[in-house]
């Protein structure tokens, strides 16, 4: 068994993280439920590559996610940051302080109030509803269930504070961690350097390390960390603390990077100060934070509900509880091929095909010919069933970036992809087996225009099952096993987890120079305004504590990773 | 004003309510700490929004643990932080003593007397009273063996505030043991050789010192040993994980060689063999070790690595290329504990430890916590002492001592109105006298007069805090550490003098007036 370890760090990658543990425990859950879909139960995934087990003191077996995620203090809203598992803390009791027998003073901060999502989890696990266990009828009338499953998907549609509002997911104590002491309030830990002097006291970032540690010493072998950041920002620094630590530690793991951003971060600057403040931020996290894993792929587009995907999403840019769902679900879509099941190394399977794992895909996207290691995410959500290229188009040409920055068609010969499609429709709402999907990417990388110079393809059948608290985002177009009829009523409301069950996927890792503009940019802002002859922020970087020589560094490393495409390009045109 | 022409929204507190705002922050900083000093003082629970608890007497916990959104004491907080940062204590001191020189001075500027002198007059107390420290410290001989005597009282005297006195001086022994089992003469102490190992234990406080180590984590094969005495060690941090075929045969070379060595050295006796890894190993790997008798532990932290070193003697090898006896360590007694899912490997009975475990044991995570807290100021103290070589009366003794100074003797030397910035400055120092003598329910008034009536009559003492006499610390055993009083003279009166030269506020953007 090959595991992956996550870890998230800053409050839009634990957004994206909680939506991405509700699918995998809705892919736990499904295999579990006696009349479920059969395709789940045979799904051929492994959920020890993500998860792991263990036992808490009283001897209660768990199975909890190999996660380290690390927030601002007060940003687990009602989750107790010892996790939901080993709660056994009476909160008002001061007689129970076995270390101080003189006076006490209690500050008692106003309790988080439970969403109704989440006052409906804590009924479930309460053990009087065992009691009607056997007998579903009596289940459905009794008083617990009277929460409905449309007033929470309303609840937490009108309302979702903090990324536990939505998670259903059990957490191991070690898997969360505050960081605490920036006395800043969240809108303004947003530049590399206030991230710096949080850690700066250094048993922080020990913790961090030790917590890590712990999930890796379980692990027989480690095939990769998947690192999830909020690099709009002082996380940036802080995760590249933590990654500079791990590449010490565990040089030989691969590091699989998403740099994520809300569509917040890209609100319009009021100040000259602040836009310089930003434009270096980007440009020192984004090189820092490249300099430090095996693959980046930044994710996050300025406005979801502007973009080529909004033909059937409609995303509503305000709230992170929304656009996080896209990314997530693009995320466990590429972790797919990392846990699929074979039972053999040679055999076939008549549910996936196509495993690899980290090190193999950061190996085939970035290792061979030019070492681009900045790739680009695109997804279809959903992808459209096979027959429909008619009216939908081939699954190729619904792919659309979530890369912000990238050139808009990609001519690149030289490109390199890894295409991930599973649970993908033949037709109406019948699953297409892999042979079928495989010779339909085959036919359209032959009859395509532009063939990408190597291809990876990875199918499985088991398609994204839609849990309940997943935002209301679909296209009154999409049916309920995510196929798409095309006949687009104006003005109805879209659709959610109550009308729909589960989707098709098609997610794409694609490295090629339409990467290069946003390369391109943050070298030209760190040159600009870093490195240049009285240059604006010059006196800015230096509070952040680079010194001149850094900036120079970091300028040249970006150079470098501009570099692969153009060395390229000279010798392929020699050759021709 | 030619601000607002600029931005309109800016907002400018003129100065005499720029000076309220940064003396009124000072002073609230100043109440919320001000209960905690002391062995009387309060501890503070705190519980969170989502029911998470946590306890704590120290001042650098319970600032970092707060939502502080007032620059002033932000400014005020980020300096006392620091002070624990470098001298490992001192904390609320630092904070009383920075709101105390804001309230005196408020005194005087509302009598309409410029900041400026006040400052001048706290550059020169300041100065003065750092001369007085290094008369009035007490110094101590640090030769081959520092005096344990001593050292036990300064580590008891910074205990007893953070913990109930029986606790405290079990940690006292505990924290002077640790702390002389890694020092080196002439060597400067590395704390980190004090691994802090903590396991959660249902009704148990109970907290020791293992001459050895702790790990927290144990073999991962259902077949090894799990206690064995007389132990041959073999640390290496060698990358044992490799997956592809062709690689497989050289990773069951590396580990027969470990066998043969084990087979070589324990062949006579009846020792046992252990390996300690600092990276991974895979099963097939353990399963080579686990069917040869050895115990195999992997990952361990890179910490630990030199740790065991110190502890078993040996050393750790990068290859098994370099493995020879020479390179091996010993210990007497290996053990492995089991808590639910979490593992704990003793390491004990070892030969001349350079390195040893302080295990804490608790009811629950808060408790943990805080005796962990306690545990790392009590070896500071203990740090400080041997490098200081110094140490100062506690129980109040050195401030009353360091105002009378200051009263008598510095304040007829300055000339005109900054006399009142030496007042100022002697008055404030009596703030820690007063907070203690206000924590035990004392009266403030009867305690200060007490105190600065036996000083002028030449005798130093301190508060006790159980009847409000005088005492003589030294009889006592209260000492305070050197450097930490330093410090907080250094720093308190620096950041006091910036916040009262500070006439105009402005803040572009938000109102700051807004009640919080």
């Amino acid at each position: 068994m090959r595991e992956i370890v996550t870890i998230q760090v800053g409050d839009f990658a634990n957004y994206i993280g909680s939506h991405f543990w509700n699918f995998q425990d809705e892919l736990l859950g499904l295999v579990e439920e006696p009349h479920g879909d059969p395709i789940f139960k045979n799904s051929s995934l492994d959920m020890d590559v993500l998860y792991r087990a263990g036992e808490t003191q009283q001897g209660l077996l768990t199975y909890s996610p190999r996660l380290i995620s690390i927030g601002f203090k007060g940003s687990l809203g009602s989750l107790s940051s010892s996790g939901s598992l080993f709660d056994n803390i009476s909160p008002y009791d001061t007689t129970d302080i076995v270390t101080w027998t003189g006076n006490v003073s209690r500050c008692v901060a106003e309790p988080h109030k439970k969403n109704l999502f989440l006052q409906s989890l804590c009924e479930e696990d309460q053990p009087k509803s065992a009691l009607y266990a056997n007998d579903p009828d009596k289940q459905k009338s009794s008083p617990h269930n009277q929460i409905q499953d449309k007033d929470q998907v309303e609840c937490l549609e009108s309302g979702v504070k903090f990324w536990t509002d939505f998670s259903k997911v059990q957490y191991h104590p070690r898997s969360l961690y505050e960081l605490c002491g920036s006395w800043t309030d969240v809108q303004k830990f947003d530049n590399y350097g206030i991230g710096k002097d949080v850690l700066s006291a250094g048993l922080q970032i020990e913790e961090m390390s030790e917590r890590l540690r712990f999930f890796v010493e379980e692990c027989d072998h480690i095939q990769g960390i998947q690192f999830i950041i909020d690099d709009s920002g002082g996380f940036s620094s802080v995760a590249a603390e933590y990654l500079e630590n791990i590449a010490d530690e565990y040089a030989n793991t691969p590091v699989l990077l998403y740099a994520a951003r809300d569509p917040g971060a890209y609100s319009f600057p009021v100040s000259q100060k602040e836009s310089i403040t930003r434009v270096l931020h980007d440009a020192i996290s984004f090189s820092r934070l490249s300099s430090l894993c095996k693959l980046m792929v930044p994710v996050g587009l300025p406005s979801l509900s502007r973009s080529k995907l909004s033909s059937v999403l409609h995303v509503d840019d305000q709230k992170l509880f929304h656009s996080s769902a896209v990314y997530a679900a693009s995320i466990h879509s590429i972790s797919i091929p990392f846990r699929m099941e074979l039972p053999g190394p040679t055999a076939t399977s008549a549910y996936v095909s196509g495993a690899v794992d980290v090190g193999e895909i950061i190996h085939i996207l970035a290792g061979q010919a030019r070492q681009n290691m900045v790739t680009i995410l695109d997804t279809a959500m959903p992808a459209p069933s096979l027959t429909d290229e008619h009216s939908q188009g081939s699954i190729h040409r619904n792919l659309h970036p979530l890369t912000p920055e990238v050139e808009e068609d990609d001519d690149d010969l030289h490109a390199v992809e890894s295409l991930i499609i599973h649970g993908a429709l033949h037709s109406g709402h019948h699953r297409a087996s892999v042979s079928q999907v495989k010779d339909s990417i085959h036919a359209s990388y032959l009859g395509g225009s532009q063939k990408p110079m190597f291809a990876h393809l990875s199918i499985a059948r088991c398609p994204l099952p839609i849990p309940l608290p997943f935002p209301s985002i679909f296209g009154s177009s999409v049916g309920p096993h995510g196929e798409l009829s095309g006949n687009q009523s104006e003005g109805a409301r879209s659709r959610g987890s109550l009308e729909i069950d589960s989707i098709p996927m098609a997610a794409r890792l694609r490295s090629s120079k339409a990467v290069m503009p946003l390369i391109e940019k943050r070298l030209g802002n760190l040159r600009k305004y870093g490195t240049a002859r009285g240059a604006p922020g010059a006196e800015l970087l230096r509070s952040w504590g680079f010194a001149k020589d850094e900036i120079e560094d970091m300028g040249e490393f970006l150079s470098r990773l501009l570099m692969v495409f153009d060395s390229h390009r000279d010798t392929s045109s020699d050759s021709d | 004003m030619s601000l607002r022409v600029l931005n309109p929204n800016a907002e400018v507190l003129n100065k005499s309510a720029a000076l309220h705002m940064n003396i009124n922050a000072a002073k609230g900083l100043q109440d919320v700490l001000k209960t905690n000093l002391g062995p009387k003082g309060t501890i503070k629970m705190l519980v969170g929004g989502a029911g998470d608890i946590k306890l704590t007497k120290d001042g650098n916990t319970l600032l970092k643990e707060m939502q502080i959104q007032n620059p002033t004491a932000i400014m005020i907080a980020r300096t006392a932080v620091a002070q624990d940062d470098t001298s490992g204590d001192g904390t609320t001191s630092t904070v009383l003593f920075i709101g105390e020189l804001m309230k005196q001075s408020e005194r005087y500027i509302d009598e309409g007397m410029h900041p400026r002198v006040l400052v001048d007059g706290f550059e020169i107390a300041k100065r003065a009273t750092l001369e007085f420290l290094e008369k009035f410290k007490t110094p101590v001989m640090m030769g081959e063996m520092p005096d344990k005597e001593i050292l036990k009282m300064i580590a008891r005297t910074t205990l007893r505030t953070k913990l109930y006195e029986a606790l405290a001086d079990q940690l006292t022994d505990i924290v002077v043991n640790a702390v002389l089992c890694i020092h080196k003469p002439d060597e400067p102490i590395d704390l980190f050789m004090v691994e802090i190992m903590h396991m959660r234990h249902k009704f148990d406080v109970d907290t020791r010192l293992v001459e050895g180590l702790v790990l927290d984590h144990g073999s991962r094969h259902p077949d090894m040993k799990r206690r064995a005495e007389n132990w041959f060690f073999y640390s290496n941090a060698e990358q044992r994980e490799k997956m592809v075929a062709a690689e497989r045969h050289q990773v069951d070379e590396r580990v027969k060689k470990i066998i043969e060595l084990k087979n070589k050295v324990c062949a006579e006796n009846d020792s046992n063999f252990i390996v300690i890894n600092q990276k991974g190993i895979d099963p097939p790997s353990l399963d080579l070790l686990a069917r040869a008798g050895i115990i195999a532990l992997r990952r361990a932290k890179r910490r630990n690595m030199e740790r065991l070193v110190l502890a078993c003697g040996g050393e750790a090898v990068n290859s098994v290329e370099d493995l020879t006896e020479e390179c091996l360590g010993w210990a007497g007694l290996v053990q492995e504990h089991v808590l639910g899912e979490e593992k704990y490997t003793f390491v004990e009975n070892v030969k001349n430890p350079h390195s040893c475990t302080i295990l804490i044991k608790g009811p629950n995570d808060h408790t943990i916590a805080q005796i962990k807290d306690a545990v790392r100021d009590g070896l500071r103290s203990v740090k400080n002492t041997i490098e200081d070589e110094a140490v100062v009366m506690g129980a109040g003794a050195f401030e009353v001592a360091a105002r009378q100074h200051l009263v008598n003797n510095v304040k007829k030397t300055v000339q005109g109105r900054a006399q009142l910035g030496v007042e100022a400055f002697a008055d404030a120092l009596l703030v820690v006298p007063k907070t203690l003598a206000e924590n035990s329910g004392l009266d403030t008034q009867d305690v200060i007069i007490a105190l600065t009536g036996e000083h002028d009559r030449g005798n130093i003492v301190g508060l006790n805090h159980h009847t409000g006499e005088p005492i003589d610390p030294q009889m006592e055993g209260i000492f305070d550490n050197y450097s930490v009083k330093r410090q907080i003279i250094n720093s308190g009166p620096v950041i006091a003098s910036q916040l009262l030269l500070v006439d105009e506020v402005i803040r572009a953007g938000r109102n700051m007036r807004k009640p919080s």
